[in-house]
């Protein structure tokens, strides 16, 4: 049986902590009697039959007809499934997109359907480079489907690609992919990572278009969003659920097959990154001690390609398929059954480690306005309730924040860096004074529709994703960033966590109480 | 009297450029450039029209150093004479008690040519026709001839017509700033209002932009202007000058493309902005204005180039044009003066130095922007001014 | 005529090369010991030589250690799987990449059975082509199956001779089978070996096309599965044929692909008969998937329209001008698929 997250007292035997620092960690001792650090729960037991499991969730869905009599011949048939960015990292073969997507096209083949389309739906992100749509849906469907342009991805900025399916009583336009738009049915291969994934987010964010996505991807609804992670307190989602029912009523039937994976993060050799330090046993260390030290030897560039090249064995939890909120329910269930830990009351400083990787960086580099967001958009993020720091405290952050950007990923996110930045980092002056240019520049356009770069207007979303947290702590501190690249952030560099502690205690006094994040594997906080 | 002189010994000036390759700035101590016990300077004509003077304040300019280091062109030695004292960056006293700074370009009236050549009878004394001809020594302007003396000596002669009065409010300070300033209004009339783009920033850079900061409309669609500076203190200075936006070198390309919407292929972009003003004159300076000027765009150099090695395929695809611009006209002084006065520009003297400490000023000239300089000066006034430094 | 040779007088009167001459010299006499030798062995008595048997007697006949009763027990024991490893990572791996270059799909197929702790044996059943099958699917089948994989060969094939069988066992860990009649002592043997742990290759046809075309599955693999409970593999094999098929004299090298599909077990109460029915068709449809795609082997799977690997009804050289339209629906002519230049006469 796995044992539960759980929130450590730090005391004066406590082992020292393990810290992420990009592609690399460290140990650092915390402040014993005033800390704690917060274990994500042990992997639960996944599914022997995984694709019994699927075959079962499509043949008895919830709340909807069993697959088979959804399907026709001579219907329009969209299967879209989730990009690169999901899962983290990316899951050992086969993965699950591709069991999903064949059980689906194995009914649809017994169904007599011809007309196939498989859409990757990115929304904004970058494209997918071959290697990694072939790992997600397999060799034998990319090879069947993408020479005959029946697998390809979605673009946001395709004007006859899109279609405007009508506005919510709030005025926010509802644009998605046409073709999932005009399909007799839309079957959506979902990965449900974070609680924050799935639902009507699914369709309505990954098909959508610009036009669409500003209106809840903007510092006002990002900050209204009170986690993420919980759907009833998010206006991000609120929003989209109000874009579902304009999907529901004016859209095509959605079919939503949503799965949950458990937190088994890293492989054989690096199991010690997500094992408790007292309990790491005698090669736990040496692996530490080994891969540190040959880490500390690695031109970074090196390193990013090792580290990304790790493969999680994630498995498979539960899958359910039908109607997309009742399927979302049982989906949230299960991912809080792995994630969730119970923390009481807030701290005063949050620590957390910045791993290599988020859902914007794979096979890329994690620059600095990615390690903003994953500071404060994500790890911020992960509760429910209330946040986990305090209101005026302080988040402090480990990682070497060099000023390095993929120029073919992040063209935009550079001259963000260089033009925006450098004047504000302000998510409500961004957005009124910068984005629009940003998302409307032709050359981002070219690059995201024909290369694999990421939207322009995308780094800002990734700024206004840490929106709640720039205005709810009072400092935010990096542990050995680039002084001048942390500076630009608008946060404070600190050389070591000490010194860090020190520049917090003028914020929050000197006998501040700190939590650390012990994270990856993901959890949720439940603060009460 | 005391004067620094540069003379033409071949080998010195070898010397000076393998010094300069190896150890940027210490060429100063072994170069061309000595300091002597030399005869002051002869009035050329004695009918009145010549003055002698007294400088007070020379600054060193980027022309000065690219002859001391010997990176300067072959082109100029028919157009300069030896041994001459350099220095033209001048406020001076006169003789007849004025206050004034030197228009140091040597034109057709200062040679006693009469009547003088078409440019300078137009009033465009920058493009004089005759400047190694009449009565005086070859000399493209005062500091680069033999029979004036320059500013970096305690003597030197004047021809009236060089002569410009400066208000009593100016210091010596902004005064010696009024020649490098009166080049940058000349420059700045290259911006016409569009995008433009000013590279480097150093002290022709920041005074072209204060140039055209001054006198650009105030509504918003003036411009923009956007300013390359590789250090924090150049950064500071363009930013308070009114630059729309300052980058570093790198940054050039992106902002640019950024700001004007163009595409881009390769590293060229295929729009641009429409005027650049390159106050560098580098291989690599001219090659990032070609990179960013827009197609039938117009490359201004302002700063003095050598020989450069360019790829001048997208100047011939894309229509751009490349123009020198060089000095400045009599009138360009006037408003230069106002300039100086109104943005206090003699801030930008960051350090001077007796003429006997020659080489460490030059030292300092060269490595200006790394040493958190813009403009070193040689203080000649009887009784040195303590040195003081200007943010 | 050697001896005459060799006493010739040396060059060395003539002032010629001495390294010359003494090369000659020696050349000369290895080839006279050479030839000594050889009639000693011509001239060797009985001792030396097997005896000759009297007219008058009948000798008994020993009892048949070739074929089907080859013992082969051996060759599953430390050294031989030692030597055996070397030789599939090896020399085997070599051979099969220079002569086949097998492109292998599916084997993410096999990735769920893979991790599964125990690891479960397997029975893999390949269509049968060429000889060449054996050693293209050892190559192909992922670990750790290969290293403890048994190949069912025709005894009559493979074990006529002590030579060929005790290299076919060595290196191709191959167990002799009667292709016509599954033996009980040949299929109790499988069985034994399948419940140690050994995986088994079995060539469901009985023997290798012989014009091309694939024949029906016999109901070994199918038996075997419903006695032990193993999962059947069906694997599909394409291009072996061309390089070395039945008749060829010597190979033609070429490109092959190996396809594996889904594990298959016998449903409750489902004959041998049916089961094997059903792995062919899993066959069929992987032939399918191998020279079109998955996804429309998928729905004409659906509708039973796959290519059967038997080839059409008729015979002669519409046959064998049937076997070239099919191989000629590879991926590359899906998309660009040519023109008929012949009218389908089907």
């Amino acid at each position: 049986m796995p044992r539960p997250g759980f929130v450590l007292d730090v005391d004066r035997s406590t082992p020292p902590t393990l810290f992420w620092r990009g592609e690399g960690f460290s140990l650092e001792k915390l402040p014993a009697d005033r800390s704690r650090v917060i274990y994500p729960a042990e992997p639960l037991p996944a599914i022997d039959d995984v694709d019994g499991a699927i075959r079962h969730a499509l043949l008895h869905p919830v709340d909807s007809d069993p697959l088979p009599a959804l399907l026709f011949p001579g219907m329009k048939l969209t299967i879209a499934f989730d990009d690169v960015s999901l899962p983290l990292p990316k899951m050992r073969k086969p993965d699950i997109r591709q069991r999903v997507i064949e059980a689906v096209l194995d009914l649809a083949a017994e169904a007599g359907v011809d007309d196939v389309h498989i859409i990757a739906a990115l929304a904004l992100h970058r494209r997918m480079h071959e290697f990694e749509l072939r790992h997600a849906v397999g060799d034998r469907v990319y090879d069947a489907f993408a020479p005959r342009g029946l697998l390809y991805q979605h673009d946001a900025e395709d004007p006859a690609g899109l279609a405007f399916l009508g506005a919510t009583p709030q005025g926010e336009e509802v644009e998605i992919n046409k073709r999932a738009a005009e399909s007799d049915l839309l079957v959506y291969v979902n990965i449900n990572l974070v609680a924050m994934d799935g639902g009507w987010k699914s369709t309505a964010t990954g098909l959508a278009s610009y036009r669409s996505l500003r209106h809840h991807h903007n510092p006002a609804t990002m900050q209204a969003s009170r986690s993420f992670m919980d759907q009833h307190r998010s206006e991000l989602h609120k929003s989209n659920w109000r874009m579902g029912k304009v999907m529901r009523d004016h859209g095509p039937k959605v079919f939503q097959i949503e799965t949950t994976l458990n937190t088994d993060t890293f492989p054989k050799g690096f199991e010690f990154l997500s094992r408790r330090e007292w309990e790491w046993t005698m090669r736990d260390r040496a692996s530490y001690l080994g891969v540190k030290k040959s880490l500390d030897r690695t031109p970074a560039k090196l390193a990013r390609k090792i580290f990304h090249s790790i493969e999680a064995p994630h498995q498979m939890t539960s899958v359910q398929a039908g109607e997309v909120e009742a399927v979302h329910r049982i989906t949230t269930e299960h991912v809080f059954a792995q994630q969730l830990v119970e923390v009481r009351g807030q701290t005063d400083i949050l620590t957390m480690g910045i791993p290599y990787i988020s859902p914007y960086n794979v096979h890329s580099i994690l620059n600095p306005i990615l390690v903003m967001c994953m500071g404060l958009g994500y790890y911020f993020n992960m509760y429910r309730g209330m946040p986990l720091v305090r209101e005026g405290g302080v988040v402090i952050m480990t990682h070497p924040c060099p000023p390095d950007f993929h120029p073919v990923h992040h063209p935009s996110y550079i001259d963000f860096y260089e033009q925006v930045l450098s004047e504000t980092t302000d998510p409500v002056r961004m957005s009124t004074e910068f984005e629009e240019r940003f998302a409307t520049d032709d050359w981002y356009r070219h690059l995201y529709r024909t290369s694999y770069a990421y939207h322009g207007v995308h780094p800002f979303y990734m700024w206004y994703w840490g929106s709640h947290g720039l205005q709810h702590v009072a400092r935010t501190i990096i542990v050995g960033g680039d002084p001048k690249t942390v500076r630009r952030l608008g946060f404070t560099p600190a050389s070591t966590l000490d010194d860090a502690l020190e520049i917090a205690s003028d914020v929050v006094g000197r006998s501040a109480t700190i939590t650390h994040l012990h994270t990856p594997p993901l959890m949720v906080a439940d603060v009460s | 009297m005391k004067a620094l002189v540069i003379e033409r010994k071949l080998a010195r000036f070898a010397a000076a450029r393998i010094t300069s390759m190896v150890a940027p700035g210490r060429a100063g101590g072994h170069g061309p450039l000595s300091c002597q016990e030399v005869d002051a300077p002869a009035l050329p004509v004695t009918d009145g029209s010549w003055h002698e003077l007294r400088p007070r304040l020379s600054g060193i300019c980027g022309s000065d150093l690219a002859t001391i280091e010997g990176y300067a062109s072959r082109y100029f030695e028919p157009i300069v004479s030896f041994p001459f004292t350099p220095g033209h960056e001048v406020v001076a006293d006169a003789d007849d008690g004025r206050r004034v700074v030197v228009v140091p370009v040597l034109s057709c009236a200062t040679r006693g040519i009469d009547p003088p050549c078409g440019p300078c009878a137009a009033g465009q004394i920058n493009r004089c026709e005759r400047t190694a001809f009449g009565h005086l020594s070859p000399g493209l302007q005062t500091g680069f001839c033999a029979d004036t003396g320059g500013g970096w000596g305690q003597r030197m002669v004047a021809h009236d017509s060089q002569l410009v009065d400066v208000p009593a409010e100016l210091t010596d300070e902004q005064a010696v700033m009024v020649e490098p300033t009166a080049c940058a209004v000349h420059a700045a009339k290259a911006f016409a209002g569009r995008p433009t783009v000013i590279i480097g920033a150093g002290t022709l850079g920041l005074l072209t932009l204060a140039a055209i900061t001054a006198t650009r409309g105030r509504t918003r669609n003036q411009g923009p202007v956007i300013v390359t500076a590789r250090y924090p203190h150049q950064v500071a200075a363009a930013k308070q000058l009114g630059a729309d936006r300052v980058v570093s070198g790198p940054e050039l390309a992106r902002t640019v493309r950024s700001l004007t919407g163009s595409m881009a292929i390769g590293d060229q972009l295929t729009g641009g902005v429409s005027t650049v003003i390159d106050c560098v004159g580098s291989s690599d300076s001219l090659a990032q204005a070609l990179q960013v000027v827009a197609p039938g765009g117009e490359v201004v150099m302002v700063g003095m180039p050598s020989n450069v090695q360019l790829n001048m395929t997208t100047l011939w695809h894309r229509e751009v044009a490349v123009r020198g611009c060089y000095a400045y006209r009599r009138a360009d002084f006037d408003t230069a003066l106002d300039l100086v006065g109104r943005l206090d520009l003699g801030r930008f003297v960051t350090q001077t130095y007796p003429i006997h400490d020659y080489a460490a000023a030059i030292e300092h000239a060269s490595n200006a922007g790394r040493r958190g300089a813009i403009k070193i000066a040689f203080d000649l006034r009887d009784r040195p001014r303590p040195i003081r430094s200007v943010r | 005529m050697a001896r005459i040779r060799n006493g010739r007088p040396t060059p060395l009167a003539t002032g010629g090369n001495v390294a010359r001459a003494v090369r000659t010299r020696t050349a000369g006499e290895a080839r006279a010991a050479v030839a000594r030798g050889r009639a000693r062995l011509v001239r060797a008595q009985f001792p030396l030589r097997a005896p000759t048997v009297p007219r008058t007697v009948e000798v008994p006949e020993d009892p048949d250690e070739l074929g089907a009763n080859f013992d082969t027990e051996w060759a599953r024991r430390g050294p031989a799987k030692a030597v055996r490893r070397l030789i599939t990572a090896g020399p085997l791996a070599a051979l099969i990449t220079v002569v086949a270059d097998p492109t292998v799909i599916g084997r993410d197929r096999l990735d769920d059975l893979r991790r599964a702790e125990p690891v479960a044996p397997l029975i893999f059943a390949p269509n049968h082509h060429s000889h060449l099958d054996i050693g293209l699917v050892i190559r192909s089948i992922p670990e750790p199956w290969r290293s403890t994989v048994t190949v069912a060969a025709a005894a009559d094939y493979f074990f006529d001779t002590k030579l060929k069988g005790t290299v076919a066992a060595l290196a191709l860990n191959a167990l002799p089978i009667d292709r016509h009649e599954v033996g009980r002592t040949s299929s109790d043997r499988i069985r034994e070996l399948i419940d140690d742990g050994w995986s088994l290759v079995i060539f469901p046809e009985g023997g290798r096309s012989p014009d091309g075309w694939g024949q029906g599955f016999k109901g070994g693999a199918a038996y075997l599965a419903a006695k032990t409970g193993v999962a059947v593999v069906p694997v599909f094999l394409d291009g072996t044929g061309a390089i070395f098929g039945k008749g060829m004299k010597r190979p033609k090298p070429g490109t092959t692909t190996v396809v594996f599909g889904t594990p298959m077990r016998p449903a409750e109460g489902e004959s041998t008969r049916r089961f094997a029915a059903r792995i062919e068709a899993a066959v069929t449809v992987l032939g399918d998937e191998a020279l079109t795609d998955y996804w429309t082997a998928r729905r004409r799977a659906a509708s039973g329209t796959n290519p059967k690997l038997s080839g059409p009804d008729y015979t002669g050289w519409r046959r064998q001008w049937a076997l070239g339209e099919h191989r000629r629906s590879a991926p590359a002519g899906v998309r660009r698929r040519q023109r008929r230049r012949w009218p389908d006469l089907g």
